[in-house]
């Protein structure tokens, strides 16, 4: 039984990784492709600015790898709590609907949806999802 | 169990040559059909009806120079664009258009096929990042967001639908809905119990907003958004950097509509119960896909804080509450008829 059931596993391991080869050659071709038929050693480049970041037609002012506010850094916060236990559920709803136990399953996934609903409501009472407009007080 | 080494690569050969065609002629269905809701009449100089236009454009961005600007991150930058096509193509491997035409039946295709999505998620966020742009920059965190936001109610209804079914194997959650549509499980009347019933259209539409999110369209193309980021995480990729994107894109649109497909509309079988076959699937995908484009040219561009907390406020509510009510439905017989 062992047996058959690892080599169902390999199969399945083998298709997966011969689909991969086959899109990494799919996304690999036509940059080839492109590579052998553009000109890409040669370009009228005139002002010396073809690789310039596009800024809308003016000099870019700093580099663009600095430290700025994402308010939506928050959110980033409670999806990790969720996105974690959502996995969880996944063996939990294969296995749910077995007429062995019915209360004990019930409940336990009651209480743990429930648990994980307070994380939205936790962060809802906080104010996360509240946007305020910032006022800045330039000196 | 003697597979041969040539079915994977018949089955690879069939899904790389679907792939090519819906990445190059949905571009067409979607200018076509954009031309037509906004009264012009889109491509139409090139071939019989602007047939040859993705032919002709895939001409042109082969053409053109592949240019790397100055002070890109390099390797970051130049991956992207394979990350974006890769795990859209792998994801098929799990697909079931048929009851026979299928590369392979995993037990664990749900997982697979979102593991990989959130794959194609890294994509954006690297080649934003590695482009060095701000506006790049900017588009990379909200599209990582947005993702991450709408990533939970998704993978909430799936669960609902994994329990209804008990599998995560996509061939035996088609297979639990034979028959007409009365046993489909976005209106599963012949079901357990009317009040299931009842609820499952409302899980089908989160579903379908969720997916709509998630591949980045509009109303939702927050990353993109021309009229204020240019082009989004795309703004310093030319050639067929910008050319593998937009297939990423429209791959992950038939992925999607795929999946939803087959969770909630009944996979290959016929709406009247007697027939089945890839028709009926293919059929399915591509109304579905002809509504992702109507959607995208008839609503207008949503603001970022109204997406994230359409997601967080209603959504997510919505989806845990179909997950415990179909909890409960499932363990007390009778309950609500």
């Amino acid at each position: 039984m062992e047996q058959i059931l690892d080599q169902q596993t390999l199969t399945n391991i083998i298709y997966v990784a011969i689909f991969l080869i086959g899109a990494l050659l799919f996304g690999f071709g036509p940059i080839i492709i492109v590579k052998l038929i553009s000109p890409s050693s040669h370009t009228r480049n005139i002002e010396n600015k073809t690789g310039q970041f596009i800024e809308c037609g003016i000099e870019p002012i700093g580099s663009a790898w600095i430290r700025f506010g994402i308010v939506y850094y928050l959110y980033a916060l409670i999806f990790l709590a969720f996105d974690v236990d959502v996995l969880f559920l996944f063996p939990v709803a294969v296995a749910y609907n077995n007429p062995e136990f019915v209360v004990r399953d019930l409940v336990e996934v009651l209480i743990f949806v429930g648990i994980l609903s307070l994380a939205v409501v936790y962060a809802w009472v906080k104010g996360v999802f509240n946007w305020e407009q910032k006022k800045y007080h330039h000196q | 169990m003697d597979t041969s080494i040539w079915e994977p690569i018949i089955y690879l050969v069939g899904i790389m040559a679907f792939a090519g065609l819906n990445a190059a002629y949905l571009g067409w269905c979607e200018r076509k059909g954009a031309g037509h809701i906004q009264r012009r009449i889109g491509p139409k100089e090139v071939g019989w009806f602007g047939l040859l236009q993705p032919l002709a454009d895939g001409i042109k961005l082969m053409s053109k120079q592949l240019l790397v600007p100055q002070g890109v991150d390099g390797i970051l930058f130049r991956a992207a664009p394979i990350l974006a096509m890769v795990p859209a193509i792998t994801s098929m491997v799990a697909i079931p258009f048929s009851e026979t035409i299928q590369a392979r039946s995993i037990d664990l295709s749900v997982l697979l096929i979102f593991a990989l999505a959130s794959i194609g998620m890294m994509a954006v966020l690297i080649g934003g990042w590695a482009s060095g742009n701000k506006y790049a920059i900017i588009s990379a965190t909200r599209s990582v967001s947005q993702n991450i936001a709408y990533e939970i109610p998704m993978l909430v209804t799936v669960i609902t639908i994994v329990m209804l079914s008990g599998s995560m194997n996509l061939e035996e959650i088609a297979m639990k809905q034979e028959g007409g549509f009365w046993n489909w499980n976005i209106f599963p009347v012949a079901g357990e119990s009317i009040a299931q019933a009842i609820i499952m259209p409302i899980s089908f539409i989160i579903f379908f907003i969720c997916s709509v999110a998630e591949t980045n369209r509009a109303p939702f193309d927050m990353a993109e958004a021309e009229s204020e980021l240019i082009a989004g995480f795309m703004t310093e990729y030319g050639s067929m950097g910008f050319g593998l994107f937009m297939m990423g894109e429209y791959l992950n649109i038939v992925v999607g509509a795929c999946l939803t497909t087959i969770l909630f509309l009944g996979g290959w079988y016929g709406p009247f119960g007697f027939t089945s076959s890839v028709f009926w699937f293919l059929l399915k995908i591509y109304i579905l896909i002809a509504t992702f484009i109507w959607i995208r040219w008839t609503f207008p561009r949503t603001q970022i804080y109204k997406l994230l907390n359409l997601s967080w406020k209603i959504l997510i509510p919505f989806s845990l509450a179909i997950l415990l009510l179909t909890a409960v439905f499932l363990k007390v017989e009778g309950f609500l008829i």
